[in-house]
This record gives structure tokens, C-alpha cells and sequence, in this order.
């Protein structure tokens, strides 16, 4: 269907903008392996001090509790988002207020990051003023990142609900399932591969950022990202730096490479099954 | 007949009822969470700044004069300047990932079916490490050490002292950079529904290349080109971290300018009031284009 000389040109200028989008990252990993002071060659001298480094510890452990903590919560109050604007929005209503739900849904998914962080930053300081609550540090940081994850897990949620035969649903009820047996026997299952996926997402989302970070957290509240962004603030790039970089773009690759040939993998042998291959 | 009608009721109303305790809490959340504190955020822009740059009363409308260039000591272009800038850089970038995009998607689409999953996440990949982390990683290719510097030494091209980065040349090949996998996904999601019929039927009537693309293959990727524009173009305009870590104090865009007023010298009303120009700018891009998507006979995508 793509003529051959055409197919030339298109590996032509491909191939070098896949080897162009990875050299920036290669680069952060060979300047990592930087001699040690007084020394030449290549060295983990870099890694050695990152792993003496408490601030550096502690700074992961704040990025994990943000991940996890957000993407459990916002799993949760997404699916089930999700599942109730698939099942009892009422699909004849007309006018502002059936729209209400999606404007609230796409509204942290359009904003600028940025509008974002500072709206949370305005936010937080007013209440932290009127009321002694919600002073900023990792619990502001928590609050923004589910509140940026919510639409994300509700959308793959209800997309995949979207595409199941209603049937399912008054055949669960005929076989005398009420609304939360039907949820948790039938919804749950069927819908698990979008929950996992969105809490993946969540994941992602929350490893990603930096804007809504930076503008909801506190002085005691450094995660990687914002130690990162400090460091090369006050002393330029450093190979510590580097070395940090290079295990959290690592990370990232390996869990994703690792991740999309265990989906694909279970895909295969679903459809081989499907046509009765395997027994 | 009142039974019956009274037993609908009751069911509507179960409905609503079940609506509420599902879909409630997530709506609540963005609501408490986001629109409340962006609305107060607007609401800001209207209001006088006191000496450490916090909004009090009376209202006023001199933060948008502020934006508009005036202050104290007469009128200034730099506002103009930068929004100037930020239109430019964002456009530039929106630019050069649709010229990466197009012969990336039809590349994958030219290879076996079980290699373009793997393809295509190869493009993503990249922008789901941090953006801290992937943007400073182009410091260290234009910056003032780097081969690329050098080459741009013997050109001629920047100072012997300087590299490429910072500096407006460096912010456009970051924001490409982070945002080209925005780009790709929509754009690829079209190129794979292509009716490749209507090529055939070109080439059947001995329609040159040039001419197969832009009557036959770009009509029908345009929705995908529309939707990666707006998902580039916006982001890009208000981008925070790229300018900031490679644009150094030449290539100030808005979001920096803005980020400024609420962190290093404080003035909230004046922040406000850029975010709500800032804000305008978007929608009215947003507008435009949807206009532009219904003359061209776009596909609507499927909502929630």
C-alpha cells in the first residue's frame, strides 16, 4: 500500500528520530558513570555517594507515598465515577445541567498545569490561613495529584463499561444480584483490566509531574523531582544528578517494557484460547 | 394507573439516588479541589495588591492594565514581548511535531502488524519519565560542552562562551520533545482507520505522490492532526518547567512570567490576571479550531 521508494524515505527520517528522542537520556546515563575526583575513567562514584545521600532516600520515599497514595485513592473514587456515569446517568437528559459531570471531568484534564498548581497553591493558602488545615507538604500534594488522576481512571473506566452489552447487567439482576452484589460479582471482573490500566496511568501521571508538585508542596515536602529541579537551580548538573536521572528513567523503561509484554502476552493466549487452541 | 406512575417516579428517583453515591464523590473531589480553587484563583485578578503582593480590597482593574504594559513608570512592550514569544515557541513546536509525526506514523505503518505496538510505545516512552528529568537531559546534548555546541561554534552560529542551550532554540526543541508523543497517538489513531481504497483509486488514475498525499491521505488524517495540534499547542504556550530549565533569562515565556508573580517577587492579583489573558488566549485557540474541525468535516469524537 506505501510504494517501496516511499517506505525508503519514511526509515530515512525515522530511524534517526528514534535514535534523537533516546541520546538526551543516553547522555544523562553516560555522564553518570563520571571518574571520581582525582581519578580517571569510568567510575559508579557518582552512584555511591546517591546511595549515602539521606536526603536522597528520603525524597524517594515521599515520591512513592505521592504515587501510591494518589493513584489507590483516585482508583477508587474514578472507577467508580466511571462506573455510575456508564450505568444511571439518565441518557435523555437534556440541558446545563446533564453536561454538569462532563465540564467537571474535563475540566483538570484541558487546564495548563501550571493554572493548576497555582489555583492549588491559592487554595491551600486560604484555607491553611482560615482554619489551621491543609498546610502545604506531602497531604496538599496527595490532594492535587488524585484530583488530576480522578478523570483519567473515570475515562478508561468508562470506556471499557461502555462497551459491554447492557444485557449483562438485567441478566445479573434476573438472577437476583441487587446493586452491590452486581457491582463487586460482575462490574469488578469484567472492568478489572481498565481499573489496573488506570491505576497505572495514575502511577505514571503522578511519576510524571512536576508543575503541581512543585506549586502544592512544602519545605518538608521535597520529592525526586523537585530535589532534582533544586539542585540543578542552585549548582548546575552534577553527576549525582545524573546518576539519579539515569535510575529513574531506567526504572520507568524496564517497568514499561516489562508491562506491555505481560499485557501482550495475555492477549495472545486469550485470543489463542478464544479459538479453542489451548483447551 | 397513579401506582404505576408513582413506582416510575420511585425507580427515577433510585436512580438518581445511585448516580449520586457512585459518580458524587468523584465529581465532588474536582470540584472542591479544582474548580472551587481556580475560581478564586480568577476572582483574584480583580482585586488591589498590598505591599507583599497579596489581594485586598477595593477592587480594582489595575492588574490587567499591568498586563497590558503600564506600570508606574509608563508604558512597557516586554509583556507584548513575551506573550509574542510564547505564541511563536508554542506554534514552532506544534509545527515541528507534525512534520516529525507524519512520516513516523506511515513509518509504523509500513512495518509488520505485531512490530507497531512496540514502535509506537518507543515514541511514548520518553515522556513518561519525569519532565524534570527529561528536559534537563537536553542540557547536557546543547549545552556549552556538548558536540552539538561545538558544531554550532564552527557555524557560526552562538558565541564561543555560549551553547545552545539556554536560549529560544533549546525551549523549542524541548517543548517538541516533551510533547511529539501527544501528537502521534491521535495522528496514528487515523492513520490506522485510512481507507486505503481511495489511494488505489488515485494511483489508478496516475495521480503523482505528492498529489495521492494531499488529496487522498491528509484529508483523511486531518481529524487526527486537529486533535494533536490542540493537545501540543496548548500545553506548549503555557509550558512551566522547559522554559524555565532551558530558556534561561533571554527566552521568558508566559508561564514563567506568571509562576514569578506567585513564588520569587509576589503579586497575585498581577499573576491572576496574566493566568485569565493566558486562559482567553487558549479558549479562543480551542474555538477557532473547533470551528475550523466542523468546516472541514472533522469527526467528533466519542465523549462521555
Amino acid at each position: 500500500m506505501i510504494p517501496r521508494g516511499v517506505r525508503y524515505a519514511l526509515s530515512g527520517i525515522s530511524w534517526p528520530v528514534y535514535v534523537l528522542l533516546y541520546t538526551p537520556l543516553a547522555l544523562v546515563a553516560y555522564y553518570s558513570f563520571s571518574p571520581a575526583p582525582n581519578s580517571t575513567g569510568h567510575s559508579l562514584h557518582a552512584y555511591n555517594i546517591l546511595l549515602h545521600d539521606g536526603a536522597v532516600g528520603a525524597a524517594l520515599q515521599r515520591s512513592l507515598i505521592l504515587a501510591f497514595g494518589s493513584a489507590i485513592t483516585s482508583t477508587v473514587l474514578g472507577t467508580l465515577l466511571g462506573y455510575g456515569l456508564c450505568r444511571f446517568r439518565n441518557a435523555n437528559a437534556k440541558g446545563f445541567l446533564a453536561h454538569m459531570p462532563s465540564l467537571i471531568i474535563y475540566t483538570p484534564i484541558i487546564m495548563p498545569s501550571l493554572v493548576f498548581g497555582i489555583s492549588e497553591l491559592i487554595f491551600f493558602n486560604f484555607v491553611h490561613n482560615a482554619t489551621g488545615f491543609l498546610s502545604a507538604g506531602l497531604g496538599t500534594m496527595v490532594i492535587a495529584h488524585i484530583t488530576f488522576q480522578v478523570p483519567y481512571v473515570a475515562l478508561t473506566v468508562f470506556a471499557r463499561l461502555s462497551g459491554l452489552d447492557p444485557y449483562l447487567f438485567e441478566a445479573s439482576y434476573d438472577l437476583y444480584a441487587n446493586g452491590v452484589k452486581s457491582f463487586f460479582y460482575l462490574i469488578v471482573p469484567v472492568v478489572q483490566p481498565a481499573i489496573i490500566g488506570g491505576f497505572l496511568l495514575g502511577i505514571t501521571l503522578s511519576i510524571d509531574d512536576f508543575t503541581i508538585s512543585f506549586f502544592t508542596s512544602g519545605p518538608g515536602s521535597v520529592t525526586l523531582p523537585i530535589y532534582i529541579y533544586g539542585a540543578i537551580a542552585r549548582k548546575g548538573i552534577s553527576p549525582e544528578i545524573n546518576a539519579l536521572g539515569t535510575l529513574m528513567i531506567g526504572t520507568i523503561i524496564a517497568l514499561a517494557l516489562v508491562h506491555f509484554f505481560i499485557t501482550r502476552h495475555r492477549e495472545r493466549a486469550g485470543q489463542l484460547a478464544a479459538r479453542g487452541k489451548i483447551a | 394507573m397513579s401506582t404505576v406512575r408513582s413506582e416510575v417516579a420511585l425507580e427515577a428517583g433510585r436512580q438518581r439516588l445511585r448516580l449520586w453515591i457512585t459518580a458524587g464523590p468523584g465529581l465532588v473531589w474536582i470540584m472542591l479541589f479544582l474548580l472551587i480553587p481556580s475560581a478564586i484563583l480568577l476572582a483574584i485578578a480583580f482585586f488591589s495588591a498590598d505591599d507583599y503582593g497579596n489581594p485586598v480590597l477595593p477592587l480594582s482593574l489595575a492588574p490587567f492594565q499591568q498586563v497590558a504594559g503600564y506600570s508606574l513608570l509608563g508604558w512597557d512592550s516586554g509583556n507584548i514581548a513575551i506573550f509574542l514569544r510564547s505564541l511563536a515557541q508554542a506554534g514552532t513546536a506544534t509545527l515541528v511535531s507534525a512534520a516529525l509525526s507524519y512520516p513516523l506514523v506511515f513509518f509504523i505503518m509500513s512495518r509488520p502488524e505485531s512490530l507497531r505496538p512496540l514502535l509506537l510505545l518507543f515514541i511514548i516512552l520518553p515522556s513518561w519519565t519525569n519532565q524534570v528529568v527529561r528536559t534537563y537531559a537536553w542540557l547536557e546534548l546543547l549545552g556549552p560542552n556538548a558536540p552539538v555546541s561545538w558544531l554550532a561554534h564552527a557555524l557560526h552560529l552562538v558565541p564561543p562562551h555560549l551553547g545552545l542551550a539556554p536560549g529560544s532554540f533549546a525551549v523549542t526543541t524541548g517543548l517538541a520533545y516533551n510533547y511529539l508523543p501527544y501528537m502521534i497517538v491521535p495522528l496514528y489513531a487515523s492513520a490506522e482507520k485510512l481507507d486505503w481504497t481511495l489511494v488505489e483509486a488515485g494511483r489508478d488514475l496516475y495521480a503523482s505522490g505528492a498529489k495521492l498525499f494531499w488529496h487522498a491521505v491528509f484529508p483523511q488524517t486531518l481529524p487526527g492532526l486537529l486533535s494533536g495540534v490542540i493537545f501540543v499547542a496548548i500545553p506548549a504556550f503555557g509550558d512551566y518547567v522547559v522554559p524555565q530549565l532551558l530558556g534561561g533569562d533571554r527566552a521568558l515565556m508566559i508561564g514563567s512570567l506568571i509562576a514569578n508573580q506567585f513564588t520569587e517577587t509576589p503579586d497575585w492579583p498581577y499573576g491572576a490576571a496574566l493566568t485569565i489573558i493566558m486562559l482567553v488566549f487558549t479558549g479562543l485557540g480551542l474555538v477557532a479550531f473547533r470551528i475550523l474541525t466542523r468546516k472541514l468535516g472533522g469527526a467528533e469524537e466519542a465523549t462521555i
